[in-house]
């Protein structure tokens, strides 16, 4: 069997994570080559992640501390929530359980049913053990039993987007990935079969290839400018679509977690790397102008601005279809949400894992293309929900922006889960998707989204053993983060980047 | 605003089934007053009739404090590792589906994708010849699962083979110790409040009132109490196809068989489970390509005695098995074939759900939406598992090329669809059956995945081989040394007596 030729066109993050994919997994089946332009730049917002790029990098061989010195990573335990349900509420979504895991009811229903009975209990991020390490900026890798606290939460990285590409590249070409430079300027296509047959660059280089993933972001040269593969907006419901972004020298601490903080017409991010501290303000332009945003984020962030301020635009949606022809849309190019819960990358991912699992035959199956698209459709839907839910669920009516998005209609696949969750705190439940009950639990309580009722079966045990229990849990977690390295500590010892030189 | 917490709970049914809820009921939410009306179960409710069960029954009885030794020991139970297809799949030889993993990951891909590379290459022992439990259940053998999950012994999960007296009597006796409230008696009217058509109370034939907050209708087919409130029903019969079953039941042999049997004949299938109080037999038939006096002799000249009267089904499900405050469990939910033995299972998980999702008093609609969401993406794909025995067979007469001719349902064909291209299983939620339950079957009758994935690719096929015969002479050491069931439930009878 001959190899087939994949070209990748672009490479910021999605393009070098396919590669480094495809050349370490599929050896001999593809031959990859990236093209991608100095002169066009990446987007490379996408600086925080989620647990499962954790399972990326295992599968192409990174070693954890190799990578995040080189990235200036550090570590994320969960996401802080500040001014979204009502201005000055703050709350963590961890990454991990409520309790220890693998309860046979969830946690927060015997929480719920003290908290109904008029008991005083503590809020709910107590007995987390995510939540607990990270407001006490604490970090240690996870035991492997879930079931015991030290083994109850997962984490994921913060880190240099523009330093992951060029760290990925490293990888793919040794794995025998090769790299042009250079502008596309046109697009072949058979005029039979509509299919991608080369591209050709500003020089006069032609490359042919069987499959092309587009990876070139938001303008996504493939499959929306060539194929047209129309675009299925959602800003009705995530009606963000500007980002201003500013790093800035640490001033506050290196937090083992990124911030989103609610703003006028949106949410800003905080997220600390080893030497610097992203920041940005996604807002909605219907809400704000450019220059308002820009003045509100300099007058808010920490520490001296060490970039000027750099706007992006966007649409929050998809492409109707992710994969058709022989081209693949991967990252922005598919499609664009916003980085409120750092699924950006997190959708690479998932892409990349669904065309490895589904690489196909020369001679492209119908088969594999529906099953891709059906598998990246379901991904943006449930995580489209998701992001709705922290707009709508607000008390804010204090700007125009949030009084919108508090009382918009919603996808009724979101009003459903909203109303299960308002009777008894119960969480439509998935085996599949990238967020479980716990992180639905963590935004709609953290969002005062307060259930009237609670699980009957929580009713079984006596007050003043759950009492008890409970008392002793949040103890105990306090006891085991207590004793854990300071989050600064243990970057230095474990992952220190390299100084610049 | 929260309407009133349910307190009272009646359980129409007096069968294995109603005894079952009432125990759970009991057990897990003990605020709840708990009547069982315990009217006799119906010959046609499959649910109190088929004695083989899946390993979910074992979890039911922990999750409910039923210690699985004493129900072994004291009602009868046999023990049962899976089931063999025999004529399923035209020439090819019987194949086993047992509820245990089918070989071992290795390399890049997941094991199944190793065998079909040398299936498609060369020749290699089939699938079954991988599962440690199929060669246990071939063999008559039987242990308990290991604990240690290196153990080639620790994957699988086993089923019971039901007795059908002593089963339900001790049910019974447990749920009235956990405190739940016997009512005998027979149900006379279903009386409906006139503003919303909620179940107000049960009529019996004493002319009493039996009220509650909560009907759990336990029936049979006929749905006493839940069929008052609509009639709409899902016919799944042009994908599983028979609608007539026959039984006959003949005395136990000596050391029963962990292993059931299912042969398809031209008309349907039937089956031999060997218990440890008597041999079921069985014959599933379509009535439009048999009737019931072939059928009948059929079974009469395969089991060696005469059947009982034949019994009618219809197979298909309620698409609200909770409407109101009347939940149909059981076959006044869903009706399927014995095939595979999920009549229970769904019954059991339909109790769990219940128990799970209790709503208040006013059984908002958006929890029954949630309630009823979980049981039919369940019932589906049981729907489509047991469709799957039936669109990938070869085998050839009237019946089974109709069935092959027909279009299965969306989600099987999809199924099917990708992995006879690649031999990859798609993920649905509320799946019954495991991706290896799938495979034993999928690969068992014969479909072929036409491409090998490419994540093999980096495996030599000689590195598959050798691990592939070291999984094998694995478990043909293995086997032979362990007990046979008799000699197993010996053992156990010895333990419990120290």
């Amino acid at each position: 069997m001959t190899a087939q030729r994949v070209v990748i066109v672009g490479g910021g993050t999605a393009g070098w994570m396919t590669a480094a994919a495809l050349a370490k997994l599929l050896p001999g089946r593809c031959t990859v080559h990236l093209v991608e332009s100095e002169a066009i730049g990446i987007v490379g917002v996408g600086e925080a992640t989620l647990p499962h790029i954790r399972a990326f990098n295992e599968r192409l061989g990174i070693a954890e501390a190799d990578f995040m010195a080189a990235t200036r990573a550090t570590f994320k335990l969960g996401i802080e929530f500040r001014d979204w349900g009502r201005q000055g509420d703050s709350y963590i979504h961890p990454f991990g359980t409520f309790g220890p895991g693998g309860a046979a009811i969830d946690f927060h229903q015997f929480w719920l049913r003290l908290r109904q009975s008029g008991a005083a209990v503590p809020d709910l991020d107590r007995f987390s053990m995510a939540c607990t390490m990270a407001r006490m900026n604490r970090f240690a890798l996870p035991t492997a039993d879930p079931h015991q606290l030290t083994g109850s939460f997962g984490y994921a990285y913060q880190f240099d987007a523009t330093l992951f590409g060029p760290y990925l590249r490293t990888i793919a070409e040794r794995m025998g990935a090769k790299r042009t430079e250079g502008r596309i300027v046109a697009v072949n296509r058979d005029g039979e079969s509509g299919d991608i047959l080369s591209i050709q660059l500003e020089s006069g280089e032609v490359i042919e290839g069987d499959l092309f993933v587009d990876c070139s972001g938001f303008i996504s040269l493939l499959l929306g400018k060539t194929l047209e593969e129309p675009f299925e907006d959602w800003s009705k419901w995530l009606p963000a679509d500007r980002a201003v972004a500013m790093p800035c020298r640490t001033e506050g601490a290196v937090t083992p977690f990124t911030s989103a903080i609610a703003m006028p017409a949106g949410w800003r991010w905080r997220i600390p790397l080893q030497h610097r501290t992203g920041n940005g303000y996604v807002y909605s332009s219907a809400f704000t102008s450019d220059d308002e945003a820009a003045d509100a984020l300099a007058r808010v962030v920490e520490g001296e601005p060490i970039a000027s301020p750099r706007v992006l635009r966007f649409v929050a949606g998809r492409r109707a279809r992710s994969w058709v022809h022989n081209c693949v849309g991967i990252g922005l190019a598919s499609g664009f949400l916003e980085p409120l819960e750092s699924t950006s990358i997190y959708l690479i991912q998932a892409a990349i894992t669904a065309l490895l699992e589904l690489f196909p035959d020369k001679e492209i199956s119908a088969v594999d293309r529906d099953e891709f698209n059906r598998l990246i459709d379901l991904e943006y839907d449930r995580i489209r929900d998701f992001l709705i839910l922290h707009y709508h669920a607000t008390e804010r009516a204090d700007t125009p922006f949030w009084d919108y998005v508090r009382t918009m209609p919603i996808p009724n696949s979101l009003a459903e889960k909203l109303e299960l969750f308002r009777r008894r705190g119960r969480v439509v439940k998935y085996r599949e998707g990238v967020f479980l009950d716990a992180s639905w639990i963590a935004v709609y309580l953290g969002q005062r989204v307060i259930p009237e009722g609670h699980d009957m079966r929580a009713d079984a045990p006596p007050a003043e053993s759950l009492i008890a229990g409970m008392r002793k849990l949040g103890a105990d977690i306090e006891g085991i983060a207590a004793v854990m390295e300071d989050h600064a500590a243990y970057l230095k010892r474990y992952c220190p980047m390299k100084e610049a030189a | 605003m929260t309407a009133a917490p349910i307190r009272d709970v009646v359980v129409a049914g007096g069968g294995l089934l109603g005894w079952s809820a009432a125990a759970a009921l009991r057990r897990k939410l003990p605020a709840l007053r708990v009547t069982v009306l315990s009217l006799a179960p119906p010959p046609d409710a499959l649910v109190e009739r088929i004695a083989s069960t899946l390993p979910s029954i074992v979890e039911f009885h922990g999750d409910i404090g039923l210690d699985n030794r004493e129900v072994l020991l004291r009602a009868g139970c046999g023990l049962r590792l899976g089931t063999e297809f025999d004529g399923w799949n035209g020439d090819r030889a019987a194949y086993v589906h047992a509820y245990d993993r089918y070989g071992q990951p290795f390399g890049t891909a997941s094991f199944h994708i190793h065998w079909v590379r040398e299936a498609k290459l060369g020749s290699t022992p089939p699938f079954d010849s991988y599962s440690p439990a199929a060669a246990m259940a071939r063999a008559g053998r039987f242990v308990l699962p290991e604990a240690d999950p290196a153990s080639p012994l620790a994957h699988f999960g086993f089923g019971l083979a039901l007795d059908p007296v002593a089963y339900p009597q001790m049910l019974r006796a447990y749920a009235l110790h956990l405190g739940a409230v016997e009512r005998p008696g027979g149900l006379a009217g279903v009386q409906l409040r006139g503003a919303d058509g909620f179940i107000e109370a049960l009529t019996l034939d004493d002319g009493s009132l039996l009220a509650a907050d909560l009907f759990v209708d336990c029936t049979g087919p006929r749905a006493l109490l839940r069929g008052t409130l609509d009639q709409a029903f899902e016919d799944w019969s042009q994908w599983i196809p028979c609608d007539r079953l026959l039984f006959a039941d003949a005395p136990a042999s000596a050391d029963p068989s962990p292993l059931d049997r299912c042969i398809a004949h031209d008309a349907g299938w039937r089956w031999v489970a060997e218990g440890r109080v008597r041999t079921s037999h069985g014959l599933a038939y379509a009535s439009a390509d048999l009737d019931d006096d072939q059928a009948a002799d059929l079974l009469r000249r395969a089991a060696g005695i005469a059947p009982d009267a034949p019994v009618g089904i219809r197979q298909g499900r309620r698409p609200e098995p909770w409407l109101r405050n009347c939940v149909a469990i059981g076959d006044a939910a869903t009706m399927v074939e014995p095939l595979e033995w999920t009549n229970l299972h769904l019954a059991h998980n339909a109790i769990d759900r219940l128990v799970a999702m209790m709503p208040d008093r006013d059984c908002a609609a958006v929890e029954l939406w949630d309630y009823n969401r979980q049981c039919a993406a369940e019932t589906d794909r049981v729907r489509d598992f047991l469709a799957l025995h039936y669109a990938a067979s070869s085998r050839d007469a009237p019946l089974w090329r109709r069935l092959r001719e027909t279009a299965p349902p969306t989600s099987l064909a999809h199924t099917l669809r990708l992995f006879a291209e690649r031999g990859r299983m798609p993920f649905y939620e509320e799946e019954t059956f495991t991706r290896d339950s799938w495979l034993a079957v999928l690969l068992g009758q014969g479909v072929i995945p036409r491409r090998t994935d490419p994540l093999i690719d980096v495996v030599p096929r000689l590195e598959s081989e050798r691990a592939m015969a070291a999984l094998r002479e694995g478990i043909d050491r293995l086997v032979p040394k362990l007990p046979t069931q008799a000699e197993f439930l010996n053992i156990l009878q010895r333990q419990a007596v120290r």
